[in-house]
């Protein structure tokens, strides 16, 4: 028995020769940076994905010849995913603004613009790439919670409970050694019956930048 | 009475059959999905010019070649939809078989692709273009994996010339994993 009540509108499509012009495209796509012109290379890049993607959804998918509806609930979602590249895109494409800026992503420019002259002699990337300084991680990385400069007052830390406490006050320090310090960053606070909010870091940072980071906290400590 | 069917299947209120629907609808959720991840690579790649340092090691022959399964899979599939349309159970299903030989190749080739790629120290750790290059090629993957394995069912049925609606099913969505890659090749292989 056949289902197929419903074919569409009786419409022929040459699918080989939309086929042969797909393969064309691909090779003007690989072709076009070879001309090292920017604007050349993002044109053979996106337009002809545009152009290509257009062929298949309208005569492989038959979305030409689909009810409005199916265009719609798509439509909907094309229109869902432009709202959010629009609503997050300034933030992530800049690294500053009125009255915040992302230091993290503002080091991770500097440091790779910088690299890429050191190309040559680089191994592999991941030399390149990873530069540490164990302020700077202090300041952004945990500085989210415990404040940048150390004294608990963190965007974040309204929001935990226990919050953490402040490096910069000497009761603090009448409890705590350089092992306890460097046993909570590196397993976390749950690893000395803490709370798991202080999460472990060995995944992130390997020993030695894990000692780097303890250093950093016991410099904070007020000298009596 | 032994094919017995849900309703759903046999009534339609859109005018569209039910099954086809359903995978218009799935995709709707798919383009928010890697709509999503796509644009997040992109914001990234245009704040963060360093990228191009880590982008000019992806292989862009190999992403081309990859292309080139993936269109070919893509033209076997609507052929397969063109021989079920017609009847031609058999026809449909060794041509379903083309396509997923498409995929088959297509991971074979990622496979190898990676494994050196890991093995230079690329891996989805290094940075995050590498995190993002793994993360949507990887997801693309899985879509060609899953799609690569209904389509067996569905040939298996075909071939015996049953449920043959279904092979444009398969057909719409593996069509759109092959525009996802249209899209992943310029972003990781080409603008670098
Ligand atoms: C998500 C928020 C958060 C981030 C990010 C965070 N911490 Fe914490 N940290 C906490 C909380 C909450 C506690 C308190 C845990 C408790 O008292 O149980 C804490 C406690 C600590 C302590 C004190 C341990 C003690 O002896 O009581 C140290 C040291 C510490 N964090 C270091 C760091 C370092 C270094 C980083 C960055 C690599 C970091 N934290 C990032 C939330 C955070």
């Amino acid at each position: 028995m056949s289902d197929h009540q419903d074919h569409h509108d009786g419409h022929q499509v040459n699918y080989k020769k939309i086929y042969f012009i797909l393969l064309g495209l691909l090779v003007v796509s690989v072709a076009g940076p070879f001309l090292e012109i920017l604007w050349v290379t993002l044109l053979t890049a996106f337009g002809i994905a545009i152009v290509k993607a257009r062929l298949v959804i309208n005569n492989f998918m038959h979305l030409k010849w689909e009810k409005r509806l199916v265009k719609w609930v798509l439509t909907t979602s094309l229109l869902l995913m432009g709202l959010m590249f629009a609503g997050v895109a300034p933030d992530v494409m800049n690294h500053e603004g009125n009255n915040w800026e992302n230091l993290a992503a503002q080091a991770a420019v500097a440091r790779g613009v910088a690299g890429e002259h050191e190309e040559e002699e680089a191994e592999d990337v991941v030399e390149v790439v990873v530069g540490f300084s164990a302020q700077s991680t202090f300041t952004v990385v945990c500085g989210a919670c415990h404040g940048a400069a150390g004294d608990g007052t963190g965007a974040a830390a309204a929001a935990l409970n226990p919050r953490p406490a402040s490096f910069i006050d000497p009761v603090f320090w009448e409890t705590r050694d350089r092992d306890r310090i460097l046993t909570v960053i590196r397993d976390g606070a749950a690893a000395v019956g803490g709370s798991p909010l202080m999460v472990p870091w060995r995944a992130s940072y390997d020993d030695e930048q894990i000692q780097a980071l303890t250093d950093y906290v016991m410099s904070l400590r007020p000298n009596e | 009475m032994a094919n017995a069917k849900p309703l759903a299947t046999l009534r339609s209120a859109t005018g569209i059959p039910t099954g086809r629907l359903a995978v218009w609808w799935v995709l709707a959720s798919e383009v928010v999905i890697f709509g999503g991840l796509l644009g997040a690579y992109l914001m990234h790649r245009l704040g963060h010019p360093e990228w191009a340092e880590a982008a000019a090691h992806t292989n862009t022959w190999v992403g081309a070649f990859n292309t080139f399964v993936l269109l070919s899979s893509s033209f076997t599939a609507v052929l397969a939809h063109q021989a079920a349309e017609k009847g031609n159970g058999k026809e449909a299903a060794k041509l379903l078989g083309f396509t997923i030989l498409g995929a088959l190749t297509f991971l074979i080739v990622k496979s190898g692709e990676w494994t050196y790629e890991i093995m230079h120290g690329y891996t989805i750790t290094a940075n995050n273009f590498w995190s993002f290059y793994y993360t949507a090629a990887g997801l693309h993957a899985l879509h060609v994996i899953a799609g690569a394995i209904i389509m067996g069912f569905v040939a298996v049925d075909a071939y015996r010339g049953r449920e043959l609606h279904r092979v444009e099913l398969i057909g719409i969505y593996w069509h759109f994993v092959d525009v996802v890659w249209i899209f992943l090749f310029p972003l990781l292989y080409i603008a670098k």
